[in-house]
């Protein structure tokens, strides 16, 4: 017995109906589910080179292998399609249960691909799938959303994944919830479902997950979670969540403050510890999970789960917001509305900027709380400015002026880490499967929080980075939560417990390579190149003006030799283009390998 | 004896349905859970509830053949007289009695004394009264 369902729910929108089909079994070895199964079927199934918004381009859910287990921090879903912000391949997570609820209803993914000839919703039961109306939801936030869903389908415990207004508008920084704040945040692919006019996709299980041996499983669990997750180390995320890290980016001074313009904001301290002693009420987990990083809050009569470092920071710092109450008036709204706050407070920082600096008058400043409040709504329905905010900070850089300091990689928003304090987080954004997201390799736990390597330098940083990518692709895969640092070993020992399987670490690390492999594939046939893995001109030319990193930039030919270096250790030419060798060598499934060589043959010729 | 519960203390995370479920039904399913809980959110902010056996007895005397029993501590279920007549499930107000598989309700039972969802319980917001 093994904790797949063996089984993959297919949905077609444009011709109005759902089939299931076996899993194809033999690339859960090589790539297991959640990012490396998403990737995979994506490959399969669509062009890289199709509009990221036509009915042609899917998109895949795919819990985690162990998803529906007690095994800790495996409630995650991941969501994968070919992202409209940036044209590359994009798999993100979403917390809370709804990825646990899909297997429980018997599927290991299911892939949506098409548009309804209205808004609809899909209810998957282990028993049918159905397509429903949604007009009824039309411009709705994802709170209501979720919460009408649940009184139409009288079930309170039905899991519900939603878009609000700005999925529906085809915003490029539409994220897509679940249970009000849980996100699957970055990429724009609440629009790709607004362009399917998919408004809600909602789940109820009954299914059992099995184990090969459930005894002896659940008192190896028992251990573990003694050992490894119920630990100090760990306590952090029960009493404060993802706050600490940035007292910890302060130490490093690469706190994003002013669109990037220093490194140590001049608030954080001070939010993180009135957020912790006078508004947290309790801690939040998803399904299975020990840990809580979710902060629920109560302030003034504001409800609310968050503001997490990210959003406190790109919403909050880096537009100089000095009240932090805003911050949460906004990071609500944007939940609601169905918003990345990594990538609105990017560009609403961007803007700031560009006014004072003259070049375009977005009529905004640095501080302006006032209307920085009104923009959510704006971008979400496209009102005005906002219809160009919507289309992300590469468009506005290109339309208005500013590009040196539109702080973007291939069009995605650069989270809350300034590679200037940082320097392999630099090559971490560039060689990102999907633009500038900071967990495809974490670095700063390294350079920042543990210190074990100099941060600034870029010695060594090849090899970190590819270690990284590769041990997060197969970690994101098999699926475990990011906030669980389990090493490669106890992972091989869950799969083992879980699959009756026989895998070791150099198993997954080899996984992992595959993995990362296969989106890169699928980002070259999209059309990617080496020039694609670049960064913002700001952080080669600005130095950071204080703090710990002051003096630093990133120095450009340092960087490109680092990159050099890393598409060597990859086994990519000098393009970025991965060889076949290799992706033998490393055990890409042949039809994948075969798929690349197509594409290069007509390519060539 | 019964379930005590710190809803301020609960995390959502369900560790105890998914253990009850493991350990009696011997796979994981939080619909074969003898216990609920429900974390979620609603127009005016965070609502988190137990439901579980509170020894209302209703099962008890609403059972025909009586094959619910109660110790004054925890419920017990007689498989000989049971007939599968699922009134038990019907009647509980806190809607924690479900059907198995081999015809049979699941009864909270507390596991006769050492609730195996209190072991699991990662914030120790479940634990024993003993009244």
């Amino acid at each position: 017995m093994k904790s797949y369902t063996g089984k993959i729910l297919r949905v077609d929108l444009s011709r109005g109906g759902a089939t299931e089909e076996n899993t194809r079994e033999e690339w859960l070895d090589k790539y297991y589910g959640q990012k490396g199964l998403g990737i995979r079927y994506l490959l399969e199934d669509i062009d890289p080179s199709i509009a990221p918004l036509s009915p042609e381009n899917e998109i895949i859910l795919t819990p985690s292998i162990f998803g529906g287990t007690l095994i800790p921090n495996s409630g995650k879903l991941a969501i994968t399609s070919k992202s409209p912000a940036t044209g590359t391949v994009s798999d993100g997570s979403v917390g809370g249960a709804i990825g646990t609820e899909i297997k429980y209803a018997g599927y290991d993914a299911i892939i949506v691909k098409g548009k309804a000839d209205r808004l609809v919703y899909l209810y998957i039961t282990p028993d049918k799938t159905e397509i429903k109306d949604a007009e009824f939801l039309r411009g709705k936030g994802t709170f209501q959303s979720e919460l009408m869903l649940k009184r139409e389908l009288k079930d309170e415990e039905v899991k519900v994944l939603s878009i609000g207004p700005a999925g529906e508008n085809l915003v490029k920084l539409a994220c897509i919830t679940s249970e009000f704040y849980r996100q699957q945040g970055r990429g724009g692919i609440g629009a790709v479902m607004g362009s399917k006019n998919l408004k809600a996709i909602a789940v109820r299980g009954g299914k059992d997950i099995a184990v090969p041996d459930m005894p002896s499983f659940l008192s190896s669990l028992r251990e573990i979670i003694k050992e490894s997750v119920l630990i100090p180390d760990n306590d952090f995320l029960l009493s404060d969540g993802t706050w600490p890290y940035g007292d910890w980016m302060q130490e490093g001074g690469i706190v994003p403050t002013r669109n990037f313009q220093t490194g140590i904001s001049p608030t954080y301290e001070k939010f993180h510890s009135e957020l912790r002693g006078k508004f947290k009420k309790s801690s939040k987990a998803c399904i299975a999970c020990p840990l809580a990083c979710g902060n629920y809050i109560e302030m003034d009569g504001i409800a609310f789960e968050g503001p997490e470092y990210e959003s406190l920071n790109m919403a909050g710092s880096n537009c100089q917001i000095p009240d932090l109450k805003a911050i949460v008036q906004l990071n609500k709204a944007l939940d609601d509305l169905g918003l990345d706050s990594i990538s609105t407070g990017n560009i609403i920082a961007f803007i700031m900027e560009m006014t004072e600096r003259g070049i375009h008058d977005f009529g905004i400043r640095f501080g302006d709380t006032e209307n920085y409040l009104k923009l959510p709504e704006k971008i979400a329905f496209r009102h005005g400015i906002g219809n160009d905010l919507a289309e992300g900070v590469r468009f506005l850089s290109e339309k208005y002026g500013g590009k040196n300091f539109a702080m973007h990689v291939k069009g995605l928003e650069i989270p809350s880490y300034d590679p200037r304090g940082a320097w392999a987080m630099g090559l971490a954004y560039a060689t990102s499967d999907r633009g500038a997201c900071h967990q495809r390799a974490f670095t700063p736990v390294d350079e920042v929080i543990m210190k074990t390597v100099d941060p600034y330098t870029f010695e060594g940083k090849a090899k970190l980075v590819m270690d990284l990518q590769d041990a997060q692709a197969v970690k994101f895969s098999i699926g475990i939560c990011d906030f669980w640092g389990l090493d490669l070993d106890l992972l091989a020992k869950l799969v083992n417990m879980t699959t009756e399987s026989n895998v070791d670490s150099d198993g997954l690390t080899k996984a992992g390579e595959r993995i990362y492999n296969l989106g890169r594939i699928f980002n070259v046939m999209a059309g990617f190149r080496s020039k694609e893995d670049t960064l913002p001109e700001r952080l080669f030319t600005d130095p950071l003006p204080e703090g710990p990193a002051e003096g630093k930039v990133l120095p450009r030919k340092e960087f490109e030799a680092a990159l050099s270096e890393y598409y060597r250790l990859r086994g990519w030419n000098e393009e970025g283009i991965p060889s076949r060798q290799r992706l033998e060598e490393i055990g890409v499934d042949k039809a994948a390998i075969k798929k690349f060589d197509q594409y290069w043959n007509s390519y060539s010729a | 004896m019964k379930l005590r519960f710190d809803s301020e203390k609960c995390t959502g995370c369900k560790s105890c349905e998914l253990a009850c479920s493991a350990k009696h039904e011997g796979v994981f399913n939080p619909q074969k859970a003898r216990l609920r809980i429900i974390d979620h959110y609603t127009e005016t902010g965070r609502e988190t509830k137990l439901k579980s056996c509170t020894l209302c007895l209703e099962c008890v005397e609403a059972c025909p053949v009586e094959a619910i029993t109660s110790n004054g501590k925890w419920l017990s279920l007689d498989d000989e007289l049971c007939t599968g007549c699922e009134v038990c499930v019907d009647t509980c107000p806190e809607g924690v009695i479900h059907m198995k598989s081999d015809g049979l309700p699941a009864i909270p039972d507390l596991c006769q004394g050492n609730p195996y969802c209190v072991e699991w319980c990662p914030q120790k917001c479940l634990t024993v009264e003993v009244e």
